[in-house]
């Protein structure tokens, strides 16, 4: 009995602890996600009649999105861009700067301070900076360097757009996938790596069936977080593109904005946003059971 | 106690004058920094005459990201009391949700008002037949053409009959100066410059030269429409426009403040401002002696005649939801001003909406914008109707899908179409 009263003063007070979070978390993540729900029923707008009179059209804007060509254009520049700026680009170079750094390198401080440089830059800035290097004419930096290659300068952001968005966001997302997959290495025992050596393993088989195999949980959850915060990056490509030439880098946060700001479509827009928080939960849910965890 | 009681009471009345100071505030949005201090001398001459607080409230410059702020701010219900809309376009359909407060009584027995073109007048007046913004100032646009560049190549400088003959001047162009003939704004990335700069002045000249019905609906689905579309194609198959600038995050840069100055595109659609702020005094890339090198034709119709489109340049309205609509309305009306006209002119280059700006010496030395706005009394104008803000996008989509080539007249015609239903409803388009 003063065990279970006990019990209970605990559970309050760890309550009355968890209580600003869980208001702040409903306030600011559950109820959005619940109204952005309710929004995609109706056809809720910024400007005109719908504005003043909004009204419930059932599955209406689901069934628009089937046949919405731009719709599945962006879910297809989505994952070209997923796939290649976090899945590939930045996950390969993270892993090779932070085997590097785990060497004695000389200049490893400033190899390092590089690397995290991309981060201390706010999204827009960044944006700007690689359009004054990708733009197109012979004075921006990436024509100067093709030049002296004796090759044609060209409008980069214009010819190769999609391309040049996944660089940019891969050179901004190496830091973070530097960090957690340092963390990852630190924790393997150097006896096990000793152990491999005195076995005569070569560097291939090492990094094949020890690193690899041991890391598995960090790049899963590097994997996860990385591949749902890339389908959300927005301010990046909207200072970059803007989601063109022609829809070309149209990623699903851009064409969110566009309908629910630009054509001013709150529902469809609301639509839109409920199908891209689908499909993050259905990555995390699936990045979750692959790492065999309980969450 | 009593002293508690005092401090209190003091707490109190101190609050109230707070307040009624607050009331005595009038919010203005405004964006752009020419903008702004075309302003200047307004918002000083209205804080004497009504000695109030004028605050003037900085919004984004790019017309896209001020109408995203301003409108969610006017759905938030916590808009400054006066703002402007970039155009026409989106007055109908700000009415319709309520945003704008009726000016049509006040305006009317304001003494400026018999002074303004009929065009302006008529402009404002929505579908309900209620005046809700103060036309102050027009946007007249037509097509300037690089006189030097057509003179070296042996080409005619005449005002182009019709459509037919303005298309093969722009192929007479590309063949005999490689430059390319004729630009007119298109695709997503110019935003509602597609309607606005472009669509809706050769739309004038065709064979169905309005989209609002006589029952408030949009036709869309005129010959006209087609038509016009059908300009754009053959300008884009042909390869008489620049199409790879347009489909940029900034469509209008390359065109008309590169390739135009360089002779390499030798005409465009562009508005009175241009003479000045693109290409003459004001701009960064001026073209030397513009207004003898530049030319300017107005823009054809489909089988002849010319026609001088009038637009409203940021129509002024005031928030239905201001504090004190009276005072606010009052603003309204300096806003209206022949003073503040000439001083939008001098800033921004549209047109006074007034008759009277003529006789204005400061007007009177802007020698690039006397004729245009005297052309303006034979102006003709697109009847609003709401919806004009999503037909503008529908256009901005059907050109950019000729700008990549997948479509061709009619299947732009479709996508203008569908779009307008799919947003407004199948009941709004005819």
């Amino acid at each position: 009995m003063v065990r279970s009263t006990y019990e209970k003063r605990v559970a309050r007070q760890l309550l009355l602890i968890l209580s600003p979070s869980l208001l702040l978390l409903l306030a600011f993540v559950i109820y959005p996600a619940v109204y952005s729900v309710y929004l995609s029923f109706t056809n809720e707008a910024l400007t005109g009649a719908a504005a003043l009179n909004p009204r419930f059209v059932g599955l209406r804007n689901y069934s628009r999105l089937l046949h919405d060509a731009k719709f599945w254009n962006s879910l297809f520049v989505t994952f070209v861009f997923v796939v290649g700026s976090a899945i590939i680009g930045q996950f390969v170079l993270g892993l090779i700067s932070a085997i590097m750094l785990r060497r004695d390198l000389a200049f490893k401080q400033l190899f390092s301070s590089i690397i995290l440089l991309p981060n201390a830059a706010p999204e827009v800035v960044a944006g700007f900076m690689w359009i004054s290097m990708l733009a197109g004419g012979e004075n921006a930096t990436l024509s100067r360097i093709v030049m002296f290659f004796g090759m044609t300068p060209t409008d980069w952001l214009q010819t190769f757009p999609l391309t040049m968005i996944i660089v940019v966001n891969t050179w901004r997302g190496i830091a973070t996938a530097m960090i957690l997959l340092t963390a990852g290495l630190s924790t393997i025992p150097s006896e096990v790596y000793e152990a491999a050596r005195m076995d005569g393993a070569n560097p291939s088989q090492i990094f094949r069936r020890i690193t690899l195999p041991l890391m598995m949980p960090t790049i899963l959850l590097y994997m996860l977080i990385s591949a749902v915060s890339t389908i959300a990056v927005f301010g990046l490509v909207y200072a970059l593109t803007r989601g063109g030439p022609g829809g070309a880098t149209e990623v699903i946060s851009i064409y969110i904005y566009n309908q629910s700001f630009t054509a001013f479509q709150l529902g469809y827009g609301a639509a839109v946003a409920v199908v891209a928080l689908v499909i993050s939960l259905i990555l995390g849910i699936a990045y979750v059971r692959a790492m065999k965890v309980q969450v | 106690m009593n002293r508690t009681a005092l401090v209190g009471l003091c707490a109190i009345t101190l609050s109230a004058f707070a307040t009624l100071a607050q009331a005595e505030t009038i919010r203005i949005a405004n964006h752009g920094q020419a903008g702004i201090n075309a302003m200047k001398s307004t918002v000083a001459r209205i804080e004497k005459k009504y000695g109030i607080t004028v605050e003037v409230v900085e919004y984004p410059s790019p017309d896209k990201d001020y109408m995203t702020k301003l409108l969610t701010e006017l759905g938030a219900g916590n808009a400054p009391d006066i703002f402007s809309a970039p155009t026409t376009a989106y007055v109908a359909d700000m009415v319709a949700a309520g945003y704008l407060a009726p000016i049509g009584a006040e305006f009317k027995a304001w003494d400026g008002y018999a002074n303004f073109y009929d065009v302006a007048k008529q402009l404002a007046v929505s579908p309900d037949g209620e005046t809700y913004v103060m036309p102050f100032m027009l946007g007249i646009q037509e097509i300037y053409f690089r006189r030097d560049v057509l003179d070296k190549a042996g080409i005619s400088t005449e005002q182009p009959k019709d459509w037919a003959d303005l298309l093969a001047r722009a192929a007479e162009i590309k063949e005999k100066t490689g430059a390319y003939g004729l630009l007119f704004p298109a695709g997503v990335s110019w935003g509602t410059g597609a309607f606005d700069e472009g669509f809706q002045h050769l739309l004038v000249g065709s064979k169905t030269p309005q989209l609002a019905t006589e029952d408030g609906k949009l036709d869309l689905t005129g010959e006209g429409v087609k038509d016009v579309f059908g300009v754009y194609k053959e300008l884009i198959d042909k390869d008489l426009m620049p199409t790879q600038p347009l489909l940029g995050p900034e469509p209008w840069v390359i065109p008309k403040y590169q390739m135009f100055p360089e002779g390499k595109l030798a005409a465009t659609t562009c508005g009175s401002w241009c003479y000045i702020f693109d290409w003459g005094r004001e701009s960064k890339n001026p073209i030397p002696d513009v207004e003898k090198v530049v030319g300017t034709w107005t823009i054809p119709g489909q089988t002849g005649g010319q026609y001088v489109l009038a637009n409203l340049a940021a129509p002024w309205g005031v928030n239905a939801k201001a504090e004190n609509l009276e005072l606010a309305k009052k603003v309204l009306m300096e806003i209206g001003s022949v003073e503040t006209q000439v001083s939008y002119a001098v800033q921004i280059g549209n047109i006074p909406a007034s008759k009277a700006a003529a006789q204005d010496p400061e007007f009177q030395k802007l020698t690039e914008l006397v004729p245009i706005h005297a052309a303006a009394e034979n102006g003709v104008y697109l009847k609003q109707a709401a919806g004009f803000a999503t037909v503008a996008e529908g256009v901005a989509r059907a050109t950019e899908a000729l700008l990549r080539k997948e479509t061709d007249a009619a299947g732009a015609q479709q996508i203008l179409v569908d779009y307008a239903r799919e947003i407004l409803g199948e009941e709004a388009v005819k």
